[in-house]
């Protein structure tokens, strides 16, 4: 079994941009009406002037436990033993919208024909992409920057082996990862806000 | 110029439908053959952006020149863009990622948008024709000819902005012979911000601060975090916070991503910054945190500026700002602790209102009492590229001579000399005090066409219509005699012009970036962009369409350059290097010289000056205005709008990441963006919306989603309203460059400058954008 591959989010770093949900569309051939497979939402609470607005940023978490793989009636998900990436085999997915029921986090989408898309690491490109493809490779080994990661702004979101973002990440942020079943680090921010998980 | 509006159904209404029934289709019928029909089917070897060609660009979006790197295909479409590691626009310096905004993203869908204007257009017994370029030129000739001689050359106004290439100011004055030509710049943008800056010896420099050294930055009225002028502001803001531990305060009456990053958040009383300011230089005198060697030595007219701040005090400016007076301290103290590593941003949020003169220069000041100037950390003197003017560096051999002998230089005419500008030169204008500072003012320009002072336009990545007294401007359109446009899209200016080039878009044409700020504190720096594709469509480049205009108009002679290219490797001579090299390789910038700190030690006279009465030209404007020229406070009202029983909301417009300028609100991924951003993209509405604190909103019933009306004194229009606890009560905005006029097909959203008249600063005459209004739900 390979390393498993992991989101980073730092929670200070976040400016709510769209960069990253922008560049994945494109990555991706999505048309600007269709649903995201990575999305950004301000959490907004308070009263004002005691405010705060936290942007998140959130795609598939590509779960350790992934609900979606244990519902789909067709197999036709899969955790990747190779590298923790959740991909979809569309040729096998029926549309049944099982894995959405699932997923706590809304990332499968269904306006590709009916048939399930989400985010699959950028392992490869367009609905389907990465189903059957070799293990990730990192950037230096030939292997594609995540759409997202590569265009952060902030530099906010990283995705990697989970050795290589451990060494990044603070203790509080690892203790919480190890809690959560997301596939997801998360640094909170100066204040201690940390909006995940969060739930669509 | 007959008026055409834009109306019916949109791309994104038709692809919602067409989206919706294949839903459908797959749901109720077979899901395989659906998903095959549809090109949805796996291909798991498909990696066409791996596959692709690499170039490079330079982002015009916002035309900040931030690099790119896009992948296009054999067959010229672009199908993948990003940012250059380390660009020093994009990036926040050596070693760090490069990456491009989403606007800046959204190059790849206006590259080949649609909905771009595809071909020339010529206007035939009053309706735009399609044209061919050689119609389109010829035409252009013929009215430019038969304009001198009805109206004379002089009455054309050059509205060339942020254009590709810097020709269109050699055609206009040089060649055709005006002398009149406004930018967006000063005129618009933040008129306060440079040219007091300019007067107090530091430039327009006090809009950027050295970020990435700093300590202590105040973000007053700026939101970076957002709105940028180049990513590298948000990357040396984040990385000054995390490096330096850097203390970030954002005075701001909307809370904005700048806000939420911030270490203390003032949401001041709008229009009130010059009294806070006023009061925290009270402070750093009274406490003698200023810096006294520098203040002596190095600056002019402080004994004035202590006497005008004596009896400013935080309590005084608390009753005004609505902030604390020991919260007004606590910034003053913070800042002038961590000075000289302490900086200032301002720029349209305190210049963009009748009393922003005062605002600006009573800011700017801080930074001369804290003898930040020029150090590190500070305000930062930032230093330009300089290039070479290929009219007087380039060899050429002229064809109609029987030698071979190489010319250097181009013998250019000046048609404009001797010509006064209107403003100037007609008694008419007397009454405006900011005659003195400046030569234009946007909001006179429709005045100027009723008394036939301008009769035509070039407009060129100009937006008028969005900015000042929209609706005066846009009958000033319909009265000018020769209206010509260069755009890319369809907007109240193409659509009432008399010829509209269609330009290329930046990935279609060759451009060199350079500027002054930027991820680098000490280094001089271009960027270079060559063609990624093709012209698209029926469209050609800025160069070419002035080429095209020039050689009809027997120009031709004075451009002696072969392409765009030959032009900008004449400018890059200065640097000894050429578009080609520097476009080869891994990236697509260099570093072209170094410079120090505290370059005011190598300048005669002061540094710095509070006090302005020795720049006569500000004297005669602030004399009559009725201003002083020390620092001083004029409360709102003393030149805009007042609130009143009737309008008692103040609004204001603001910016979005999404949109820059006015120019992209056509592209519907940004719309998309938009509407999420503000979590109304489950509405069909794609326009402006109007950000109302609840307080007002449940007053007035109003909810979000609710479209409502917004009225001033003397204009109105409808948008959609977003009630939300992050924006001041008694304080509404909406974001510019939307509905009436604008690059967006169906006009959807508000015009926001229908609600203003002509307010103005007097020095600058920068249209005030703080209006007093009321609004009424139940549209």
């Amino acid at each position: 079994m390979g390393e498993q591959w992991a989101f980073y989010f730092d929670t200070d770093k976040c400016i709510g941009c769209h960069a990253c949900s922008v560049s994945c569309s494109q990555r991706h051939g999505r048309d600007s009406d269709q649903d995201e497979w990575r999305t950004v939402k301000n959490v907004t609470t308070g009263t004002f002037p005691d405010v705060s607005s936290l942007p998140i940023s959130m795609s598939c978490m590509h779960c350790a436990d992934a609900p979606c793989e244990k519902v789909c009636p067709c197999n036709s998900i899969v955790k990747r033993e190779e590298d923790g990436i959740v991909t979809v085999d569309r040729d096998s997915c029926i549309g049944c919208h099982y894995c959405g029921w699932a997923c706590p986090y809304g990332a499968p989408t269904y306006d590709d024909g009916g048939i399930m898309s989400k985010c699959n690491m950028c392992l490869g490109e367009g609905p389907g992409g990465g189903h059957g493809m070799p293990p990730r490779e990192e950037q230096e080994d030939g292997g594609s920057t995540p759409a997202c990661v590569d265009n952060c702004v902030g530099d906010a979101i990283k995705a990697g082996p989970v050795s290589e973002l451990k060494e990044q990440a603070s203790d509080a942020a690892m203790q919480a990862f190890a809690q959560e079943p997301a596939n997801i680090i998360v640094e909170a921010d100066r204040d201690g806000d940390n909006a995940f998980p969060y739930e669509a | 110029m007959s008026s055409q509006s834009g109306d019916g159904l949109t791309r994104r209404s038709l692809l919602k439908a067409g989206g919706a029934a294949a839903t459908m289709a797959a749901l109720g019928g077979c899901v395989d053959d659906v998903a095959r029909q549809v090109g949805f089917g796996t291909d798991r070897t498909a990696t066409p952006i791996a596959d692709a060609n690499t170039a490079f660009g330079n982002c015009w979006m916002c035309c900040h020149n931030c690099a790119q790197e896009v992948k296009v295909t054999d067959d010229g479409q672009v199908i993948g863009i990003t940012g250059v590691d380390g660009n020093p626009r994009g990036s926040a310096g050596p070693g760090t990622e490069g990456t491009l905004c989403p606007k800046g993203l959204a190059q790849l869908d206006k590259t080949h948008d649609p909905e771009r204007i595809k071909q020339p257009y010529i206007r035939v017994d009053g309706e735009l024709q399609e044209a061919t370029w050689e119609e389109a030129f010829e035409y252009t000739a013929e009215r430019l000819q038969e304009f001198d001689d009805e109206h004379g050359a002089e009455t054309f106004l050059d509205a060339g902005s942020w254009a590709e290439t810097p020709i269109f100011r050699t055609i206009w004055r040089d060649l055709y012979g005006t002398p009149e030509r406004i930018g967006r710049g000063v005129h618009v943008c933040a008129g306060p911000t440079f040219v007091a800056g300019g007067m107090m010896g530091v430039g327009s420099n006090n809009r950027i601060p050295d970020y990435q050294n700093s300590e202590y930055l105040i973000m007053w009225g700026r939101n970076p975090l957002e709105a940028f002028a180049g990513q590298f502001e948000a990357k040396g803001l984040l990385k000054a916070i995390e490096e330096n531990n850097a203390t970030l305060v954002t005075i701001d009456p909307q809370y904005t991503e700048t806000a939420e990053k911030s270490d203390e958040w003032l949401p001041i009383a709008p229009r009130t910054d010059g009294a806070l300011a006023l009061a925290m230089a009270h402070v750093i005198i009274e406490e003698n945190l200023y810096d006294a060697e520098f203040v002596e030595n190095h600056t002019y007219g402080f004994e004035a500026y202590r006497e005008a701040v004596a009896d400013k005090t935080p309590e005084w400016a608390a009753e005004i700002t609505d902030i604390e007076a020991d919260k007004i301290r606590q910034i003053a103290r913070g800042f002038a602790e961590a000075a000289p590593q302490a900086g200032i941003s301002i720029w349209t949020g305190t210049a963009q209102q009748a009393n922003g003169w005062k605002a600006s220069q009573n800011i700017t000041a801080l930074n001369g009492l804290v003898g930040n100037i020029d150090r590190p950390g500070g305000l930062r003197l930032w230093k330009d590229t300089p290039t070479a003017d290929p009219f007087e560096v380039c060899e050429w051999t002229p064809d109609d001579k029987a030698t071979s002998e190489t010319i250097q230089g181009v013998d250019l005419p000046n048609n404009a000399a001797g010509k006064e500008k209107a403003l100037h030169k007609y008694d008419e204008y007397n009454e405006y005090p900011f005659r003195h500072v400046e030569g234009i003012a946007h909001n006179l320009v429709p005045e100027m066409v009723e008394n036939g002072h301008i009769n035509g336009i070039y407009c060129h990545h100009d937006m008028p219509l969005k900015d000042g007294n929209a609706d005066a401007w846009m009958e000033a359109l319909d009265q000018m005699d020769l209206v010509i446009a260069v755009d890319a899209y369809w907007n109240g200016v193409t659509r009432n012009a008399d010829v509209v080039f269609a330009d290329a878009t930046q990935l279609e044409k060759d451009t060199i970036g350079t500027g002054s700020w930027s991820a680098y504190s000490e280094h001089q720096w271009v960027i270079g962009g060559k063609a990624a594709t093709e012209p698209q469509f029926n469209t050609k480049s800025d160069w070419d369409i002035l080429i095209g205009i020039a050689e009809e108009m027997g120009w031709g002679e004075y451009f002696p350059w072969e392409d765009h290219e030959e032009f900008i490797d004449d400018q890059l001579l200065e640097l000894d290097i050429t578009l080609d090299e520097l476009c080869s390789g891994e990236e697509n910038f260099e570093l072209v010289g170094e410079y120090g700190y505290e370059q005011w030690r190598e300048e005669d006279g002061p540094a710095f000056s509070f006090d302005l009465d020795q720049v006569p030209p500000f004297v005669q404007a602030a004399n009559e205005a009725g201003m002083s020229t020390v620092p001083d406070w004029q409360p709102p009202g003393t030149y805009g709008d007042e609130l009143s029983e009737a309008y008692p909301l103040e609004f204001f417009d603001i910016r979005s990441v999404f949109f820059s300028h006015g120019s992209d609100q056509g592209i519907d991924r940004m719309l998309d963006q938009f509407a999420k951003k503000n979590e109304l993209d489950d509405k069909d509405y794609r326009g402006n919306y109007l950000h109302i604190n609840p307080v007002d909103a449940d007053e007035r019933g109003i909810e979000t989603g609710d479209m409502v009306t917004i009225e001033s004194e003397t204009g109105s229009g409808e948008l959609m309203a977003h009630v939300t606890e992050l924006i001041r009560p008694g304080f509404v905005t909406s974001e510019y460059g939307f509905g009436a006029g604008s690059a967006q097909q169906d006009y959807e959203g508000m015009n926001t400058m229908k609600l203003h008249a002509k307010q103005m600063d007097p020095i600058t005459g920068q249209p005030d954008r703080h209006i007093a209004v009321e609004v009424r739900g139940g549209v």
